[in-house]
Formats: C-alpha cells, sequence, structure tokens
C-alpha cells in the first residue's frame, strides 16, 4: 500500500491515460541456447503448437527477437521472470 | 564413452563414466554457487532479518553509500535486465524477481546434482522431473561457459572452433571449450528425449 501523490505530473497522466495499451513480451537471440531448447520452452511454459514454437523460434534466430506474448504488464512480468528462469533472454515492454 | 540421452518407458537415460560425471557435477555446482542467493549473516534486528530471508535488500543496504559487489558479468545474461530502455523500471522488476529466480536456478541444479551422483553404474537415469530440471540446469552452466568464452553473437559462436583450432595447447579455453561442447551435445540429446 502506499499513500497518492498530491499531485501527478504531465507525464504520470499520459501513462494512465495508455493503460490499456497492452504490452508485450520479447526473446532476444543468443549464441548459446540451442534452436530445439528454445522450441521446448516456447511449447512448455506458454502451451504454444509445436508449428507456432518453431515459428517464434526462427524468428529469434532470424531476425535477432520476437514477441512471444502480449496482454497485462503484470502477466507479461510473469512470462518474463518464467522465461528467464529457463535462461532465455526475455524482456518486456509496452507495446507501441 | 559416454552414450546421449534417450527415452526408456517413462525414464531418460544416458550412460556417463566416473570422470565424465564427475566434471559435469563440477561445473554444476560451480554455477550453483554463483546463481545461489547470497547468504547473509543474521544482524539480531528481527525486523532485518526477516526482510533479508525474504530476499529484499536491508534498510541498511540501501543507503547510498552501502557497499556495491561487483557483479560477475555471467550474471548479467543469466539474470538479464528486464526493461531495456528503462534503468528504473529494470531495476524495479530486478528487486521483485532476483532472489526467487535466483532460487529456482539453484534449486535446478541441485536437483542436476543429486540425480547424477545417484547414477548407478555409468548409467544415468532420470524421471520426468528430473529431466526438466536437468534440461534447464545444462542451459545455465553452457550460459555460463559462453560468457567465460567470451560468446556474444552467433558469429563468435560460430568461430568458435577456428579461435581453438589456433590455441596453444595449454590455452585454459580449451578445456572450457571442451566442456561446453560436452554439455551442448548432452543438452541436445536431453531436448530431443524430452520432446519426442
Amino acid at each position: 500500500m502506499s499513500i497518492a501523490p498530491a499531485e501527478l505530473s504531465r507525464a504520470e497522466i499520459a501513462q494512465d491515460l495508455s493503460l490499456d495499451r497492452p504490452w508485450i513480451t520479447l526473446v532476444w537471440n543468443d549464441p548459446v541456447n540451442l534452436m530445439s531448447y528454445v522450441t521446448y520452452v516456447f511449447q512448455t511454459y506458454f502451451g504454444y503448437s509445436r508449428e507456432k514454437a518453431e515459428k517464434l523460434m526462427l524468428d529469434v534466430h532470424q531476425k535477432g527477437r520476437a514477441v512471444v506474448s502480449n496482454g497485462s504488464r503484470e502477466k507479461m512480468e510473469r512470462d518474463t521472470e518464467a522465461l528467464q528462469g529457463f535462461g532465455l533472454w526475455a524482456t518486456l515492454r509496452k507495446d507501441d | 564413452m559416454a552414450k546421449a540421452f534417450k527415452r526408456k518407458g517413462g525414464r531418460f537415460v544416458a550412460r556417463l563414466d566416473d570422470d565424465e560425471r564427475e566434471v559435469v557435477a563440477g561445473l554444476l555446482e560451480q554455477t550453483r554457487q554463483l546463481l545461489a542467493p547470497p547468504y547473509r549473516e543474521p544482524t539480531g534486528d528481527p525486523f532485518d532479518d526477516l526482510v533479508a530471508r525474504l530476499g529484499l535488500p536491508r534498510l541498511s543496504e540501501l543507503a547510498d553509500d552501502a557497499p556495491q559487489l561487483p557483479r560477475d558479468p555471467a550474471l548479467e545474461r543469466l539474470l538479464p535486465s528486464a526493461h531495456r530502455d528503462d534503468p528504473a523500471l529494470a531495476a524495479e522488476f530486478r528487486r521483485l524477481t532476483e532472489h526467487g529466480l535466483r532460487e529456482g536456478k539453484a534449486a535446478n541444479l541441485a536437483t542436476a546434482i543429486s540425480a547424477l551422483q545417484d547414477a548407478d553404474g555409468d548409467k544415468v537415469r532420470l524421471d520426468q522431473e528430473q529431466a526438466e530440471a536437468m534440461v534447464v540446469a545444462l542451459t545455465d552452466v553452457r550460459l555460463l561457459l559462453g560468457e567465460r568464452l567470451g560468446l556474444r553473437t552467433d558469429e563468435d559462436a560460430d568461430a568458435l572452433q577456428d579461435r581453438l583450432d589456433a590455441a596453444a595447447e595449454d590455452d585454459p579455453q580449451l578445456y572450457l571449450a571442451a566442456y561446453y561442447n560436452f554439455l551442448t551435445w548432452l543438452q541436445e540429446s536431453l531436448i530431443q528425449a524430452l520432446m519426442a
């Protein structure tokens, strides 16, 4: 719990207005993780089909990164934490 | 001669001799020690100690002049910044997740080490849960070795063999690279068995 600030800055108001904008979880390419392992993680953690998991893995490998999930900030934080637990290079940000 | 993981019934079975099991368990243990949340001496202050057990910084550690230990660069890869363009959000994410991530990784590594120690002769037999812990543990070890070998890009990884061919016989990087390649082979077999 926290105390509400007496006044909001312009930036904070702008942020509040964009609450409905979804957040995304990204996975970045790295030279160590095996292609098979990245596919395995996408299937195991997200429950994605083999086909979808392989497509995302190839995007990571060839384009350097892929958006692997989207939704609320809280959900993307959970996804990022879980993927980092698997050793993938995962980050999150607000979609633009 | 090592034999890769294969699924046999509900088990995942590989053959690793004494030396191979010792090397793999040793690397898993080094990674576990790097990742295990640092032990903090109790201060006697009940609140401070409770906070420390939860993995949160103590008030005394939040002071601007509190000593900051340099982080091992491998930790930056094992526990990367979650927000690329926002250091404040990244720090908040780290504060909330780092302790749990370290505990989870350390527990996986401990499970993998015991599974190797419980081998029946040269036969390493894993149940589903142990196999899932082992495949993640091998990832963390390879990330650590990859960092020590300076693998930052796909090109670095491709060039590793050429670099090794040119290395002197007593270059310690040769050992690291040999372990790295062995673990890659072992992990690939376990992934294929898990996905079969």
